[in-house]
């Protein structure tokens, strides 16, 4: 049973990955992310890792692809799609070419070492062993203590970013207010 | 595939073989099923009684069999869908609206684990051990079958709607996230049936008060229930994101509203009011439970349509000042509050 969920999610992310390149329409394109993201969580979940899953699906499926759909059904799909318009546009297009085929050469060798190197030592063994209880493998109480223990520092780094990231938002967004104030004025008048 | 998903995640307490598992899946969906039309009747009688005229009194006894005609006339209409549509999303948005509303009833324990001739049985569809998350996963994806519903229709009402819809979705679900961390942190625990287990001294409505009322205003929002369904605004965008769903794909989303409400009432049951525990300590045998549960249930559905009959739809920016300004605030503040006072009684 677990075989067969892993080659349908495993199905799934590669073709939703490579639908968002291939397809035309970015509506479309960022459908098929979303389609990737659901599979990548059920993956996790046959990992055990059910909060990364329920996690990968909040935050990612549930927010940040919810602003990219937003955007997208606003603004509008674009004819042309991105390597036709990169085409086009002269030396810069060119440059931003090359630069992409550098850039994918590197991420793949890159993928490539870390897969080789370590991952595929655990191809012929059994997953984390299903172990009741609250504080198993792959629960919040669990990753948890990890996060607040050996991580903290990562951690509290990273929340340090979201935070200038959060307060950086509410000023740009003032700043705008201030520009608009104006003009929302005379509408009211 | 239903089975495999409840059989996959480890549970927290108890959990069964696979047969019963198949068979409690079944029997939640029929009972999610079976009460759907019962919610839709008592909204409607309810609506009549708050505007003093009768509601629904024709077909059937006491007009009980109302919802049968209704869904018999939405079944055997044409699927219609307008030329502008695009055809295979416009046929998925219902069915996505649907699934999402039905497995997250699964998590709605009705009661502890039974004896039921001589197999236990945990009364609930999957206990999990991320318990509210996978609520809030069902939920970021229900955000599809209305937004997808809406832009697939090829319409600017079903647009502005879904539209709409989403912004108060994502708005209010993070208020909703955050007026249930107290409880978690109270009870320590993010399984459902250990946080019923924990309210045996106290029901968490009366400490968590804040929480309490943040988690059902932005429930209100997020079922897209009076006063804030501007999703729907029938005066000024027809009928929102299901304007141009007609027949069977409309009775799915109206399916999915209804079991959205019940899983919501169910929720706040099970995380404030005490799930399946009576009153005054009193321990009634095991088969009580699920009535305690339903009843408790009833309570809240009365409350969602008091206040539909009750209070007149917010304006959009309203909506969005409300949620950011008042909710999220007072949410934060009852969740670092919370956070304190556990630590220093502990």
């Amino acid at each position: 049973m677990s075989a067969v969920i892993f080659f349908v999610a495993a199905i799934g992310a590669i073709a939703g990955a490579t639908g968002v390149v291939l397809i035309r329409d970015p509506f479309f394109s960022v459908l098929s992310l979303v389609g990737h993201l659901l599979s990548l969580a059920a993956l996790f979940l046959l990992l055990r890792a059910e909060l990364v899953a329920a996690v990968q699906v909040v935050v990612y499926a549930g927010a940040v692809m919810v602003l990219y759909v937003f955007v997208v059904a606003y603004v509008g799909g674009e004819e042309a799609t991105l390597s036709e318009r990169l085409r086009g546009s002269g030396p810069v297009g060119q440059g931003l070419r090359a630069g992409a085929v550098v850039v994918g050469v590197a991420i793949l060798t890159e993928l490539l070492i870390a897969m080789l190197g370590t991952g595929l030592e655990a191809i012929h063994k059994d997953g984390a062993g299903y172990v009741p209880g609250p504080h198993a493998f792959g629960t919040p109480a669990y990753i948890g203590q990890l996060l607040l223990t050996r991580f903290l520092l990562a951690f509290e780094i990273a929340s340090f970013l979201l935070l200038i990231a959060a307060v950086g938002a509410v000023v740009l967004a003032g700043r705008m207010h201030e520009h608009a104030e104006p003009e929302q004025a005379r509408v009211g008048a | 595939m239903t089975t495999s998903v409840l059989a996959l995640p480890a549970t927290v307490g108890y959990y069964e073989p696979w047969w019963i598992q198949i068979i409690k899946a079944i029997v939640i969906f029929a009972v999610a099923l079976n009460l759907v039309p019962v919610v839709l009747l008592v909204e409607r009688k309810l609506l009549g009684r708050f505007q003093i005229r009768y509601g629904p009194n024709r077909v059937g006894p006491y007009g009980a069999l109302q919802p049968l005609a209704d869904i018999l006339k939405l079944l055997t209409k044409e699927q219609f869908r307008p030329r502008t549509s695009v055809g295979f999303l416009f046929a998925l948005a219902p069915t996505i609206s649907i699934l999402t509303a039905v497995a997250a009833f699964a998590l709605i324990p009705f009661g502890n684990v039974q004896s039921i001739f001589g197999t236990r049985v945990g009364l609930y569809g999957v206990d999990l051990s991320i318990g509210p998350l996978y609520l809030f996963a069902f939920g970021a994806i229900a955000f599809y079958g209305i937004m997808l519903g809406g832009w697939s229709s090829g319409s600017k009402y079903s647009f502005l709607g879904a539209m709409r819809g989403a912004a108060q979705l994502i708005s209010y679900e993070v208020s909703q996230g955050l007026a249930l961390v107290g409880v978690i942190m109270t009870s320590q625990t993010l399984s459902l049936t250990g946080i019923v287990r924990a309210q045996g001294g106290m029901w968490y409505f009366i400490p968590q008060f804040v929480g309490f009322v943040v988690f059902l205003v932005a429930s209100f929002a997020e079922t897209n229930r009076t006063p804030f369904d501007v999703t729907e605004a029938d005066a000024e965008l027809v009928a929102g994101y299901n304007t141009e769903f007609g027949g069977g794909r409309f009775a799915s989303y109206y399916f999915a509203e209804y079991l959205n409400v019940l899983v919501v009432s169910g929720i706040v049951t099970t995380v404030f009011l005490g799930g399946w525990l009576m009153p005054f300590g009193i321990h009634p045998p095991g088969w009580v439970d699920p009535i305690v549960v339903l009843t408790k249930m009833s309570f809240i559905v009365f409350l969602f349509i008091w206040i539909r009959a009750t209070v007149p739809r917010l304006r959009y920016d309203q909506i969005m000042s409300l949620g950011w300004k008042v909710l999220l605030p007072l949410a934060t503040a009852n969740a670092l509050v919370t956070a304190v006072l556990v630590v220093v009684t502990h």
